[in-house]
């Protein structure tokens, strides 16, 4: 051990300068993460510019000791980080980082920390006092840190992982160091410091020292404080979250190497109230001082420390972060101890990076902070007007300030309202930052509102809305007060999760050894270079017990109260279960369906259900938990099994009659007696082609003659193939879980997989998953496959890429298109163009459609600008319709990228901006079906008058129309009833029967004109019908064939004494001679005729004289 | 009782109003005995067709006038049926084969095979040849008019065409060499006017000058146009007045409108009524083309200078675009959003120099 160590060390030395370099940049990654603890450092102040210090290599042996803790962390850590010389580097940072956290967090208690810090500062100098308490605090580090040198006594080994494990556990409420757990064991943290200044006096130091300096401290200061165990066990989870956490910043922060400095000064100033000035160099030396004390402590006060450890290393084993451990669950120390021994080395490891957090915070309690946000309300912005508003000019000094880092979730639970433009930060930052600690960000302010953050320019009335609701106002440097000094706190998932899991635990003696192997996952990743040593443990644990299972199966609910999202009374689970049991009941009784309106929908009296509702939401584990439930035993079918026609006939028919073997043979066939089984149907939609031919149909009619319940699922019931079989069923639609529901269901098995997975993260993936728990899960496991815990930008990353697949409607498409914001900020061109992509014929006409009701941010609510973009936009449009045309005709369909250029993406940009109307339907189809019927009409018009003019059907309906119009109406209107005649002469003129007369008159009908036919009265109406109804009308063309499918065919030879309506007459006669004639509709209209014709007096040719018989009288 | 327009079409080459000498070439070509394809070609309401009975009555006599409308039926290649109707007499057959839209290559095809393939019978006392006109040529789609030219060709013993058209711009060059042209130019404002004149007094009506001036510059040198307004202000009041209002049609009227709407503010809430409007007038199908000229010809009324050359430019763009694109609203309305871009713009800066 003592070699490695050294060796360690003298990486850490060599890298010294490298540390120094890559801690500075620490910030400035942070930064560029959004994370970024700049503030935080700045308003340590004094002591931030000491770790600061320190970092620069100052003391390269307390660099090397930070370095040294950051690798034993590392073996604590459920993240596997890059190999040793790096990990070193790594670790060195998080250290720093860890300080900086707990600086930040120690807000409240500034003073307190101050105190602690400045003794730490005058640790050469301090007194001896409480030296023999706090030497028993001390002992856990020291624990540690001695057991390399030790070696020798297995026990002690033993000893020292549990050791290890509980430093973690104290570190980690350091770590996590919410505000809360600072709160709750401020006393500790001074006695600790105290302590280690006190032995920093009293013992020279030692090379080892500087190996395991600073972090010692902190743990110390937990185990004094015997009696709030509990509380850091709370704290302790915490910590575990920040820790992994702060790793993962730290990778990232390796990356960027910014220089600290820049950051630090003005943050400095800003935090006025600093304990003392020139810290780092203080810090350095302390930093020496503390880690050879703690490694001299830490021989001697061994004992100690694990008498109180042991215990807590079980706690840890059994819930990898227990809300609050109770005391009952110690276990035996040794099984808890077992996996780390194979690799004590890694334990060690694990120790130091914890301790190194933990010493930092001491350093550097920021005062400012606490300053800062109590000062919280914001300069009210000057009143806005309206105008104002539309030309406020964007942020000044975007990117000027980062947001700090926060404790894990510490804004869970809070609602946030932004407002004004906030001079350093984009907005969508401010709601990312907001969502990752678990925040919520509104549009509007109401009660429900914690925080209001007011920029410039900001809303009168949200203002004084917040006001009127005491709402707190806070500007910029507000917010990242609140990160910053939030405590972080366990999310409420995270405890349900624990809850849950401890509860099962409780139960069943298998969690133990699931403990273990996830202690064993833990160890693995955390030596990476030394995997083999953890994974005969593992096997042990997982391999030996369950085979590989996904985790959809392995997780898989076994009871009806694990169902996500079916938990209520009025659960579609709940009532299949009640349907299913009194299925029979009902079947014996006769029990007739009800409609679905009336009285209760409980399903009495179908035979048979329909689940539907879209994937991965559980409609089939809800079928079969529910069977279960009920007693039923069930076969199942699904879309694997074929299902045609003949099949259903021979499989199942006679299974719907059936009894089971289980009645006669199963192992519990006494209780069974009638023991009852159903037919589960899953994937009815999928029941297609020649496979399952009539399928379909022939379930329908099982369904009506079945003696047992089925169960059909589909995704679609609204698809054209269920609508027959809907009408049979018990109609049950899932809807999608709620976030909340999934989020629950997915940290409990984050939980017992050991994941790492903020609850924030969840969101985004449950949200890109849309919902789909099976997707949710099978996302989580492969996320996860290499890297146990998922940061909240990973999961963001990541979700982006699965949302990719979401299907949109053709409305959201076009929302998406224009409107602007968060939405659609970070789109790249692909995702734009992918956006016409998701209808090709649709979406262009949607945007077409919509354009104009979009306020571009880009006009500024300058009329000019915005008339500009709209012709633009239109331009664009333009050309898409040219691309289209291209594409159609020349069946050109590499083109339609091109489109999705000019008919999406460009009007898009263009117009982005606020969207408030609802998307509206394109009235182009409307439009252009009412153009066609017109065509329609005019075509048909045309050819009956064609023998009279000249012209085609435009110039008919131009020049034509507007005079045939009035010459057709004048004379009714004028002298009514005696002008029918006239009317009707001309009519015959131009061949024009009763039909095209009303055709004419609509379609030469503008809104801007007056309708003449209404100025008729009835009586004249019925006038000129009766009269023309009288007489027969030689037509030169057949309108029997011509109007076949169309409405009044038969009005010119309609019967001769009809009333008014002439169309009612010909229904009514059409119905009438129905009965006789069963010949063909042109049929039925010359048998009509003839009557007719007869009847007046049959002038001229009969029946079919309506052909060219007219013509060609008149010709001849 | 039928309109002025159909009652007083003249039926004889001799008794055509105007273009007289054209009138004469035609008849010389027609006594020749025998005569290419041709296209005739000229604005709407110019006498295309009167022109072309005329001359079918002089080469056949009074039987091309018995008239009758056949309904023809074609099956296409994918089995899509389709019926036609066509009007004609025995010596002669008039379709419009764009009536059917996509599928008019098959009725070129087919109809006139079947009509061209049968020989007159009596060739001593008639013509060798039958008649086709085909109307409508300009709106044929590409395949149907290379359909046709072949058959141009292969048929000429048998059958004559004569093509009618607005504008030979979309006939493809290859059917242009094959016919003879013959362009029909619109009428002037006098000659419409004497028309109106002698058909009134035919009508036993006297028309003052004034009037029938006017009625022939509303009627843009449209005949047809020109004799229906004629009715109209005779049903209106009959003993004419010169300064009568001349009636004009109800969506020319819409179509000013709008244009005014335009112009009275230039807003999106205003763009979007405008479209509107432009639907209504497609869907009582108004040619867009037709939209286009008569938004412009009110638009340029209230620019002046530079803008007016502006706003010609965009309309010339966008007109363009609306003979190749194929949703005419897309380009309508880009163009009165350009117009308003640019109107606006105008404007303000009109008012910026003001100060």
């Amino acid at each position: 051990m003592d070699i490695r160590s050294f060796f360690s060390s003298a990486n850490a030395k060599k890298t010294n300068n490298a540390s120094n370099k890559t801690v500075r940049p620490e910030p400035s990654k942070l930064n560029v993460k959004g994370k970024s603890t700049n503030e935080k450092t700045g308003r340590r102040g004094n002591d931030g510019s000491k770790s600061t210090e320190k970092g620069r290599g100052s003391d390269k042996k307390g660099k090397g000791s930070y370095s040294r803790g950051k690798t034993q962390s590392k073996s604590k850590a459920k993240r596997v980080i890059a190999l040793d010389s790096d990990d070193e580097d790594v670790n060195g940072n998080v250290a720093v980082k860890k300080d900086e956290k707990q600086l930040d967090e120690g807000t409240k208690k500034k003073r307190k920390r101050q105190v602690s810090s400045e003794e730490r500062n005058e640790d050469t100098v301090s007194s001896h006092r409480k030296v023999g308490k706090k030497a028993h605090l001390i002992e856990s580090d020291s624990d540690e840190e001695p057991i390399p040198r030790k070696k020798a006594g297995s026990g002690n080994d033993k000893k020292k992982t549990g050791i290890v494990f509980k430093e973690d556990s104290d570190e980690e409420p350091t770590k996590k160091s919410s505000m809360g757990s600072f709160l709750k064991t401020p006393s500790p943290q001074k006695v600790k410091s105290k302590t280690e200044i006190k032995k920093t006096e009293t013992k020279t130091p030692v090379n080892v020292s500087d190996f395991f300096g600073s972090s010692s401290v902190q743990r110390s200061d937990r185990k004094t404080a015997v009696s709030k165990r509990k509380l850091d066990e709370d704290e302790e989870i915490h910590e575990d979250d920040d820790f992994e956490k702060t790793l993962a910043q730290l990778d990232d922060v390796q990356k960027s190497k910014k220089p600290r400095l820049s950051e630090t000064s003005p943050q400095k100033s800003a935090s006025t109230p600093s304990p003392s000035g020139n810290l780092a160099s203080k810090l350095a030396a302390k930093a020496k001082q503390f880690s050879m004390e703690t490694s001299t402590r830490k021989v001697k006060e061994e004992p100690k420390t694990l008498v109180p450890e042991t215990p807590e290393p079980k706690q840890i084993l059994k819930k990898a972060s227990p809300v609050k451990l109770s005391p009952k669950k110690v276990l035996s120390p040794q099984k808890d101890v077992s996996p780390k021994k194979p690799s004590p080395v890694k334990s060690e490891k694990a120790h130091a990076p914890k301790v190194s957090p933990g010493k930092p915070s001491k350093t550097s309690p920021p005062k400012s902070a606490s300053t800062k946000t109590s000062p919280d309300v914001p300069e009210l912005a000057s009143r806005t007007s309206y105008r104002s508003y539309l030309t406020r000019e964007g942020p000044q000094s975007l990117g000027a300030k980062e947001f700090p880092e926060g404790g894990e979730n510490c804004l869970e639970g809070l609602t946030f309202v932004v407002t004004g433009v906030l001079e350093s930060f984009d907005r969508d930052d401010v709601k990312r930052e907001v969502e990752r600690y678990g925040g919520k960000v509104t549009g509007s302010v109401s009660k429900k509102t914690n925080y209001l953050v007011a920029g410039r320019d900001s809303g009168e009335s949200k203002l004084q809305k917040a006001r009127g609701f005491g709402t707190t106002i806070l500007d910029e440097d507000g917010l990242i007060e609140v990160i910053r000094t939030k405590p972080g706190k366990k999310s409420k998932y995270v405890i349900q999760a624990e809850e849950s899991f401890s509860k099962e635990k409780s139960k069943t003696p298998v969690q133990k050894t699931k403990s273990v192997s996830r202690l064993a996952d833990f160890e693995r990743r955390a030596s990476s270079s030394t995997p083999s040593s953890s994974s005969p443990v593992k096997k042990e644990g997982k391999v030996s017990d369950e085979p590989v299972l996904m985790w959809v199966d392995k997780y898989k609910p076994t009871g009806l109260k694990q169902l996500i999202g079916q938990q209520g009374d009025k659960s579609n689970a709940k009532k299949l279960l009640h349907w299913l049991t009194n299925w029979h009941k009902n079947e014996a009784a006769g029990v007739k369906p009800q409609g679905k309106f009336f009285g209760k929908d409980d399903g009495a009296g179908t035979k048979a259900a329909l689940l539907s509702g879209p994937p991965g939401i559980g409609k089939t584990t809800t079928a079969t938990l529910v069977c279960k439930e009920a007693g039923f035993s069930f076969v199942e079918l699904n879309a694997s099994d074929t299902r045609s026609k003949k099949s259903l006939q021979h499989e199942v028919a006679q299974a719907l009659g059936n009894e089971t073997l289980v009645d006669y043979m199963g192992p519990d066939r006494s209780k069974s007696r009638g023991h009852k089984h159903c037919l589960l149907m899953d994937e009815v939609d999928g029941m297609a082609g020649n496979e399952d031919r009539g399928g379909l149909q022939e379930l329908v009619s099982l369904i009506k003659g079945t003696k047992i319940p089925v169960i059909c699922m589909c995704n679609d019931r609204n698809h054209q193939k269920m609508r027959t079989l809907s009408n049979y069923c018990f109609d049950l639609r899932f809807q999608r879980p709620r976030v909340e529901q999934i989020k629950a269901a997915m940290m409990s098995i984050a939980f017992k997989e050991g994941l790492k997975i903020p609850p924030p993260a969840l969101n985004e993936i449950i949200l890109a998953a849309n919902h789909d728990v099976r997707q949710v899960i099978h996302n989580i496991s492969m996320w996860t496959a290499g890297n146990k815990s998922i940061t909240y930008d990973q999961a963001k990353d990541d979700s982006k890429r699965a949302r990719k697949d979401m299907k949109l409607g053709p409305f959201d498409v076009c929302r998406k298109v224009f409107v602007g914001g968060d939405e659609t900020a970070n789109m790249s061109l692909i995702d734009k163009s992918d956006l016409f992509f998701h209808d090709y014929s649709f979406g262009p006409l949607f945007v077409q459609e919509n354009y104009i009701n979009v306020f571009p941010y880009a006009a500024r609510g300058n009329a000019s600008k915005h008339l500009s973009l709209l012709a633009r936009t239109a331009q664009s449009i333009s050309d898409g319709d040219l691309v289209d045309k291209a594409i159609r005709s020349r069946m050109a369909w590499s083109l339609l990228p091109t489109q999705a250029i000019y008919s999406s993406v460009i009007p898009g940009e263009l117009m982005r901006g606020s969207f408030p109307q609802m998307v509206s339907f394109p009235s182009w189809l409307g439009q252009n079906s009412s153009r066609g019927k017109s065509e329609r009409i005019l075509q048909e018009t045309r050819t009956h008058m064609r023998l009279k003019i000249s012209g085609d059907k435009r110039s008919l309906n131009m020049d034509y129309l507007p005079y045939m119009r009035h010459s057709l109406t004048r004379p009714l209107v004028a002298r009514e009833s005696e002008g029918v005649p006239e009317v009707i002469h001309l009519m015959e003129e131009y061949d024009i029967i009763k039909e095209d007369f009303d055709n004419i008159l609509e379609i030469s009908k503008w809104p801007n004109s007056d309708d003449p036919f209404k100025q008729l009265s009835t009586k004249t109406k019925s006038a000129f019908t009766r009269t023309y109804n009288k007489e027969v009308h030689m037509t030169p063309y057949s309108t029997g064939v011509l109007t076949k499918k169309k409405r009044g065919g038969g009005v010119s030879v309609a019967g001769p004494e009809e009333g008014d309506e002439e169309e009612e007459d010909a229904a009514s006669e059409d119905s009438d001679n129905d009965k006789d004639d069963l010949q063909k509709d042109t049929m039925i209209k010359q048998t009509k005729k003839k009557p007719a014709a007869s009847k007046e007096k049959a002038k001229e040719t009969t029946g079919k004289g309506k052909g060219k018989g007219k013509t060609s009288k008149k010709r001849s | 009782m039928s309109l002025w327009v159909d009652k007083h079409r003249p039926n004889s080459l001799n008794k055509l109003d105007f273009h007289k000498e054209q009138a004469a070439h035609l008849k010389k070509l027609v006594n020749s005995g025998d005569f290419p394809h041709l296209i005739v070609y000229g604005p709407s309401g110019v006498g295309k067709k009167t022109r072309i009975m005329c001359l079918l009555r002089e080469l056949y006599g009074s039987g091309v006038e018995k008239l009758r409308i056949e309904q023809h039926n074609f099956t296409t290649p994918s089995k899509k049926k389709m019926d036609i109707s066509t009007i004609s007499s025995n010596y002669h057959i008039e379709v419009n084969p764009s009536d059917v839209g996509n599928n008019d290559r098959v009725v070129i095809q087919e109809l006139i095979k079947t009509v061209a393939q049968t020989n007159q019978l009596e060739t001593s006392s008639q013509k060798s040849f039958k008649v086709v006109i085909l109307t409508e040529v300009d709106r044929l789609s590409v395949d149907a008019q290379h359909a046709l030219r072949r058959t141009m060709e292969k048929y000429m013993a048998t059958c004559r065409l004569i093509l009618c058209c607005n504008s030979t711009s979309k006939v493809i060059p290859a059917i242009r060499s094959r016919c003879l042209g013959v362009r029909v130019a619109a009428p002037s404002i006098e000659q419409i006017g004497q028309i109106l004149q002698s058909v009134c007094k035919k009508e036993g009506l006297s028309l003052p000058l004034e009037l029938a001036t006017k009625i022939a510059k509303k009627s843009n040198r449209n005949l047809r146009r020109a004799l229906l307004m004629c009715e109209a202000c005779r049903v209106q009041q009959y003993p004419f007045r010169p300064d009568q209002e001349v009636t004009e049609p109800d969506w020319e009227l819409y179509l000013k409108e709008t244009a005014n709407l335009i112009v009275e503010q230039q807003s999106p809430k205003r763009l979007l009524e405008v479209r509107a409007r432009l639907y209504e007038l497609i869907t009582h199908c108004i040619p867009a083309d037709v939209i286009m000229r008569g938004l412009l010809q009110e638009l340029v009324k209230n620019c002046d200078g530079e803008l007016k050359l502006e706003v010609v430019q965009s309309a010339a763009y966008y007109e363009h675009r609306l003979q190749t694109g194929q949703k005419a609203i897309y380009h309508l309305e880009a163009f009165v959003a350009k117009f308003m871009a640019i109107y606006k713009r105008f404007f303000e800066e009109g008012i910026a120099d003001l100060f």
